[in-house]
């Protein structure tokens, strides 16, 4: 059991509807997308992704008034920020965060805007535990790195969230430099979600796509692996030294074995990459933090915390709940699983050290009077 | 002890040449006018390493640079290509970690190698 404070580190928000979108997109894009026949409004989100066979979401999450799991500010504050009386719930979007995926990229751009502006306004006014990701067409770096630049001056608007590609290469290439110049000029950790495999290009996994949600779910880790390569081995950190990266529903347990095969690889290459002053393994103990869920369930407890030592879990995991997705992790289910010495730190500290906070300044209960 | 390998002008700019010194093998490598003796074997898995490639030191300012620290000898291993720099034997991922070196002095246009308790002196002084 665990009775301290929990930040939640990745929390689903949806739309309602496509209409609840539309006032937050400029007129031209909403004549774009509207009333151009009995189809109605043009699909929003990219829908490729293979179908989950419980369906994405928690059963018990939909709201009792209708609308998607995770459209409904009070179910989600019944549900989740009260019952797991929570400080603070770091909001991650829902379909809407792969649109990267879009193909057209300048719809996505707008898209991006208008999401972030609806996040704002419908969410982050709700309740003053809330916090929201920014999320950006990745499609125009340069147009993204303004969005991030949009939201410098709102504190609420603490990460900046990557979660499909748009490139047949990973994140650490200099096409997406600007995002992270943007970020770090304006203090922003980036956050790289997970699951962006088999929803839109690139490959969902490497050695070609796969076809079941089973394999799929279980290969997430390798495309975050990919983009963590990537960032190190382009030198993101070298460029851009203050700047934060958390790796979210990636699991965790497998970082150690490929940092020890990322640092025995720089001793023999690194003629191929001068720009590394640092062990791959150096950059990551200082950039990166993981968020906990889907916690690897090793079948001893103690095996998993062990893997978890070698990159010092119990600094650099943030817990997370995945709310209101199939898989969400409970607070008192992960913390069976770690250590007790790591919890406080876990639930809490490493998220007030990544997002740059003072336990005062997540410790204003303010609960809006929505009903 | 001195051990004398031959003269100067036998080992080339920029190569190195594997010679015999009681027994051990040593690289002999001239670069930019200086003068090093390296014992062929990597301490990393035991490879040869005096049959690598000898180069200056590839560096860069910034992600996507490529410059040449011709300066610096550099020999990469054959063997999964672990990089020293010559004039310490230091490995270029990790200082802790080094190729022998043998003290080597030049007399009368020919190279003499310094092997024996002298040379274990000299090692032990440069890992300080």
């Amino acid at each position: 059991m665990y009775n301290g404070p929990v930040i939640d580190c990745d929390v689903h928000h949806a739309r309602a509807t496509d209409e609840e979108l539309l006032e937050y997109l400029s007129a031209g894009w909403r004549e774009y997308i509207v009333d151009r026949g009995p189809a109605g409004i043009m699909p929003l989100t990219v829908q490729d992704g293979l179908p989950n066979p419980h369906g994405f979401m928690r059963a018990d999450t939909y709201p009792p008034t209708g609308g998607p799991a995770g459209s409904d500010f009070v179910t989600m504050r019944r549900q989740l920020l009260d019952r797991c009386d929570l400080s603070r719930a770091i909001l991650t979007f829902g379909d809407d965060s792969h649109v990267a995926g879009h193909h057209n990229p300048y719809f996505a751009t707008e898209l991006a805007r208008a999401l972030n502006d609806w996040s704002v306004e419908r969410w982050l006014s709700a309740d003053a535990r809330l916090a929201s990701s920014i999320l950006v067409a990745s499609q125009l770096p340069d147009e993204a790195a303004k969005e991030i630049k949009r939201h410098a001056g709102n504190p609420r608007m603490v990460q900046v969230m990557l979660v499909d590609n748009p490139y047949n290469y990973p994140f650490g290439h200099p096409v997406f430099h600007p995002i992270y110049q943007a970020a770090e000029e304006t203090g922003r950790p980036i956050a790289i979600h997970g699951g962006a495999g088999g929803w839109a290009n690139p490959a969902s996994t490497g050695g070609g796509n796969v076809n079941l949600y089973f394999e799929a779910h279980t290969l997430w880790p390798q495309v975050v692996m990919t983009h963590l390569v990537s960032f190190v081995s382009h030198g993101v950190f070298e460029m851009f030294p203050r700047l934060k990266l958390l790796l979210i529903e990636a699991g965790s347990a497998w970082l150690p074995s490929l940092l020890w095969r990322f640092d025995a690889e720089y001793k023999g290459l690194r003629r191929e990459v001068p720009w590394l002053k640092r062990l791959p393994s150096e950059y990551v103990a200082e950039h990166v933090w993981l968020t906990t869920q889907p916690l690897e369930l090793s079948p001893k407890r103690e095996q998993v915390t062990q893997l978890l030592g070698w990159i010092e879990g119990d600094r650099k995991l943030v817990y997370s709940s995945d709310y209101p997705h199939w898989d969400a992790d409970e607070i008192n289910y992960v913390a069976s699983r770690l250590p007790e010495s790591w919890h406080r730190r876990v639930f809490f500290e490493n998220a007030l050290a990544f997002y740059g906070w003072t336990e005062a300044d997540v410790s204003t209960p303010a609960r809006m009077a929505i009903t | 002890m001195s051990t004398d390998v031959g003269a100067l002008t036998e080992f080339a700019d920029g190569a190195i040449r594997i010679v015999g010194v009681t027994g051990r093998e040593v690289g002999i490598v001239r670069w930019h006018g200086a003068v090093y003796a390296v014992y062929n074997l990597c301490t990393h898995q035991s490879g040869p390493v005096c049959s690598g490639i000898l180069s200056g030191r590839l560096t860069a300012t910034a992600p996507g640079g490529m410059d040449l620290d011709n300066s610096t000898p550099i020999l990469a291993c054959p063997w999964h290509g672990w990089e020293f720099d010559l004039r310490t034997g230091r490995a270029l991922h990790d200082a802790q970690h080094r190729l022998r070196m043998f003290p080597v002095r030049i007399e009368n246009d020919r190279v003499l190698v310094e092997l024996g308790p002298a040379a274990d002196e000299a090692n032990k002084a440069s890992l300080s």
